[in-house]
């Protein structure tokens, strides 16, 4: 009895998913070895049961993907994925841990049964720096009070340091936001890059399709969102002529759904001299709808995209400095949003952020 | 009466039950250690209040009760959080000032109203309850009473509108401009339906 | 009016009320599995047992606190969901019989989905956490532009039916169902049962972008009461819309409680499929939407309803 129990509770498990910067293709090969299993992705440390760590953090972002192993509720398992073909392997191997009952009481009794041995707020940041320092001393189990400030239309509103990143669902590897919020209003960010490594590869269009699925999970559409991730798959297998026809009815659909128009239209729109100004490609130009499209072109293999997985070619320089450029202008970009929007906007330039030092704030 | 009679005692009983939550919830409004709590503490007292009117076959306005208090209660809440700053779920705060002067109010205020209730020599009943409560209270409404309401309501929504539109610095000349031509308006975020 | 006979049914049929309300939620999410499992381009069947494993799991999953949390608003917040569906399907008649026959059902039924409002934003502020709290202050917001629509789109059957009980609202519709001749305060109806339920397109509350939202710092029981508690909703907005706007227990060969269960899970069925076929409203755009569209259609279909019932006399 409690073993098929248990048998059944694994078909439930979701999965966490942390990724270092150039471990896209990780991601994706462990996503879908997690949905082929039937297993879901999680979007938040409660509520999973295994955290798939893919690539190689270096130290800042180990530590915050430790953070976050913390907030695992338990029974829990961690597994680490270099490569893609190890995705479904290492599943596996963590479905034996789930399943392992000696294991995980042992785990139980090793953890306080207190809050994140972190004694952090357990938010999705991984960070500790919650809250504004610059408050006196008033901080109930630590946590101290907000400060105040304006807000957009000249009311005073409490101010939130919240984090978004580095362990994020549908958010860039390795980026943090550290955005000052007014309720749900961003007011102001800085941008950090944790460093990381994974192998890399996956073509420009594998990448855009990637992107795709990610701002359409966004967006809320979640069977659009499907449809980019097997159309992502089928790029990385090399199946470009099921990737095209995927694809071709996806993009008939984004461009015909007057919904997702209404929703993302006039967000984050980037004109030329707004592109010139932060020194971004022209293929980010428009909205964040102009965009989602220009992604679903790429992925189908339109040359506006350049810059495949070549590090000696002079396309793939330019593509990393034009990375760096998204990330760098980020908190310009995201000021004054409110977190949908920031989000969308962030998902929709789909930068593949390249470790760098902190930038000024926007 | 929507209950049948032969449960007479369980309605009883479930009455003054609720009439206890009522108070007990009251209490608890200056007696917790967070706005959140204290405002639903108060939403509890009103739905126990909402509850103990249905028991009595006041129907109609009891279910309002419960359906305007917690909607209110929920904005209520916002506001009291926004107006004072209680970020940490638990903050150790007080609800009261001026506590000895509020004693003495509200022990006078209380003999004098129970006083009241108990000397005071009531009449004997001489109506009956209408058959449809609900029907009686909407006839009364819409009858006798129907100017009152048609006077009332746009008062309130313009005292809202006016309340918001002074407590916001941003106006329409903000938004379209001194001649209010501005076509689409210059909003910090654009709405739905792209006025 | 003719008063419509409904027999009061005795305390113990309140058990059979929720199994039928679970039944109903869980036939629900597993057709949502089935479709998302077609969407990934899994086999259904693994999506059809999804619910099941999941809940599995969830009960199998320990239950985590947060720093400073308000463990009992987010729990009151929590398990009141399913305790509000409960109480809506309380004065749905099934065949010739209701737990509660009140003069009043349909005031009733409003009560309980304001419940919500205060039920989500607890869910959202107890756990002390920005992203949760957020998804809390999202759900308000919404609620904002989704109840009174709601309201209006509740009032027009009651008006036709010149009563507030639901037995008699589902009597008035002999012969013309009201979905007929009322469809838009039927499709803001089902629009509002599918916002209050967070879900699909009014799924932003506990929206990705959000880690989860409301959902955020829920494991273990928590978790599975809030989200069987968001099918239970669908559930009971469904199963009330039968009264309302589809001609209660009405139809040819079956009995009245047969007929009732069967177009309730039609038209859950209909909302999970369709609502999968939207993307999600952003709350600052559905406010003025809201407020702007459908709040003077619902009312301009109100006044269709009214002239109508005037001139009948």
């Amino acid at each position: 009895m409690g073993l098929s129990l248990d048998r059944l509770a694994l078909g439930g498990t979701r999965v966490l998913v942390a990724e270092a910067p150039g471990a896209r293709v990780v991601r994706a090969a462990v996503e879908r070895a997690a949905l082929g299993r039937g297993w879901g992705l999680a979007s938040s440390p409660a509520q999973a049961g295994v955290l798939v760590v893919c690539g190689a953090p270096q130290q800042r972002l180990q530590e915050a993907v430790d953070r976050v192993w913390d907030q695992l509720p338990g029974p829990r398992a961690r597994v680490g994925v270099l490569v893609p073909q190890d995705a479904a392997p290492a599943l596996e191997r963590a479905a034996g841990h789930l399943a392992d009952r000696a294991e995980q009481r042992r785990d139980a009794d090793a953890r306080g049964a207190g809050p994140g041995a972190g004694g952090e707020e357990g938010d999705d940041g991984g960070h500790g720096d919650d809250g504004d320092m610059s408050d006196m001393g008033m901080a109930p189990a630590g946590v101290p009070l907000a400060g105040g400030d304006e807000d957009r239309d000249g009311l005073e509103m409490d101010v939130l340091q919240v984090p978004l990143g580095p362990v994020l669902p549908a958010w860039p590897a390795g980026l943090v936001l550290r955005c000052a919020l007014h309720g749900d209003v961003v007011a102001s960010a800085e941008v950090e890059v944790l460093a990381g490594s994974g192998p890399g590869g996956g073509s420009a269009a594998s990448r855009a399709a990637d992107g795709a699925a990610r701002l359409l999970a966004l967006a809320g559409w979640d069977d659009a969102a499907a449809a980019a991730r097997r159309a992502r798959d089928a790029l990385l297998d090399g199946d470009d002529a099921r990737a095209g026809h995927v694809l071709e009815g996806l993009r008939r659909r984004v461009a015909r759904s007057r919904a997702l128009r209404w929703q993302l239209r006039g967000l984050g729109r980037l004109d030329g001299a707004a592109l010139a100004e932060h020194g971004l490609p022209g293929r980010l130009g428009g909205d964040v709808h102009d965009r989602l499209l220009a992604l679903l072109d790429a992925a189908a293999g339109d040359p506006r995209y350049t810059g495949e997985g070549d590090p000696d070619s002079a396309a793939a320089a330019d593509a990393a400095a034009a990375d760096a450029a998204v990330v760098a202008a980020l908190p310009a970009l995201v000021a004054g949003l409110d977190l949908a929007a920031a989000r969308l906007v962030v998902a929709s330039l789909d930068p593949e952020p390249v470790p760098e030092r902190r930038v000024a704030r926007g | 009466m929507s209950v049948p009679t032969d449960l007479g005692a369980a309605v009883g009983v479930a009455f003054w039950g609720l009439a206890v939550v009522a108070v007990a919830a009251g209490v608890a409004v200056f007696r917790v250690d967070s706005m959140a709590r204290a405002t639903y503490a108060l939403a509890v007292s009103f739905v126990a209040v909402g509850a103990a009117l249905l028991l009595v076959g006041l129907d109609y306005v009891g279910l309002v009760v419960v359906l305007m208090m917690v909607m209110e209660m929920a904005v209520m809440g916002v506001y009291m959080v926004m107006l004072m700053g209680m970020n940490p779920a638990l903050m150790p705060m007080s609800m009261v000032h001026s506590g000895r002067r509020a004693a003495v109010l509200a022990a006078g205020t209380f003999v004098v109203l129970a006083a009241g209730a108990l000397l005071v020599p009531w009449p004997e009943r001489r109506g009956a309850p209408a058959p449809d409560t609900v029907a009686a209270l909407g006839t009364a409404l819409m009858e006798s009473t129907m100017l009152v309401m048609l006077v009332v309501s746009p008062v309130m929504v313009a005292t809202i509108v006016a309340g918001v539109a002074l407590a916001v610095p941003r106006g329409r000349y903000d938004r379209l401009g001194d001649d209010l031509r501005r076509r689409p308006a210059d909003d910090p975020q654009p709405g739905g339906v792209g006025r | 009016m003719a008063e419509a006979a409904v027999e009061t049914a005795a305390a113990p049929w309140a058990l059979l009320a929720a199994v039928l309300l679970g039944a109903l939620a869980l036939g629900a999410a597993c057709l949502d599995g089935v479709l998302a499992a077609c969407a990934e381009g899994v086999p259904a069947r693994v999506g059809l047992r999804a619910p099941v494993a999941r809940t599995a799991a969830l009960l199998r999953q320990r239950r985590r606190t947060t720093v400073a949390a308000d463990g009992l608003l987010q729990r009151a917040g929590g398990g009141g969901l399913v305790v509000a569906a409960l109480l809506m399907v309380a004065v749905v008649p099934l065949g010739g019989h209701a737990l509660a026959d009140l003069p009043a059902g349909v005031v009733w039924f409003n009560a309980m989905d304001v419940l919500v409002w205060a039920l989500v934003w607890l869910a959202g502020w107890g756990g002390d956490s920005a992203l949760a709290l957020v998804g809390g202050y999202r759900f308000l917001a919404q609620a904002l532009a989704y109840e009174l629509p709601l309201m209006f789109a509740l009032t027009a059957p009651a008006v036709a039916a010149g009563s507030l009980r639901v037995a008699d609202v589902a009597a008035a519709q002999d012969g013309l169902w009201h979905v007929v001749w009322m469809p838009v305060a039927f499709a803001v109806y089902c629009a509002g049962v599918v916002a209050f339920s967070v879900q699909g397109p009014f799924a932003p509350p506990a929206g990705l972008d959000l880690a989860g939202g409301v959902l955020t710092e829920a494991s273990g029981a928590d978790r599975l009461l809030l989200q069987a508690g968001r099918y239970a909703l669908l559930a009971a907005g469904a199963a009330f819309a039968v009264p309302l706007f589809l001609g209660g227990g009405a139809g040819p060969l079956l009995p009245g409680w047969a007929w009732v269960l069967l177009k309730a899970g039609l038209l859950l069925a209909a909302l999970v499929v369709l609502r999968r076929r939207v993307p999600a409203v952003r709350p600052d755009r559905f406010l003025e939407a809201g407020w702007l569209v459908l709040l003077p259609a619902v009312l301009l279909q109100l006044l269709v309803v009214a002239v109508v019932v005037v001139g009948r006399g």
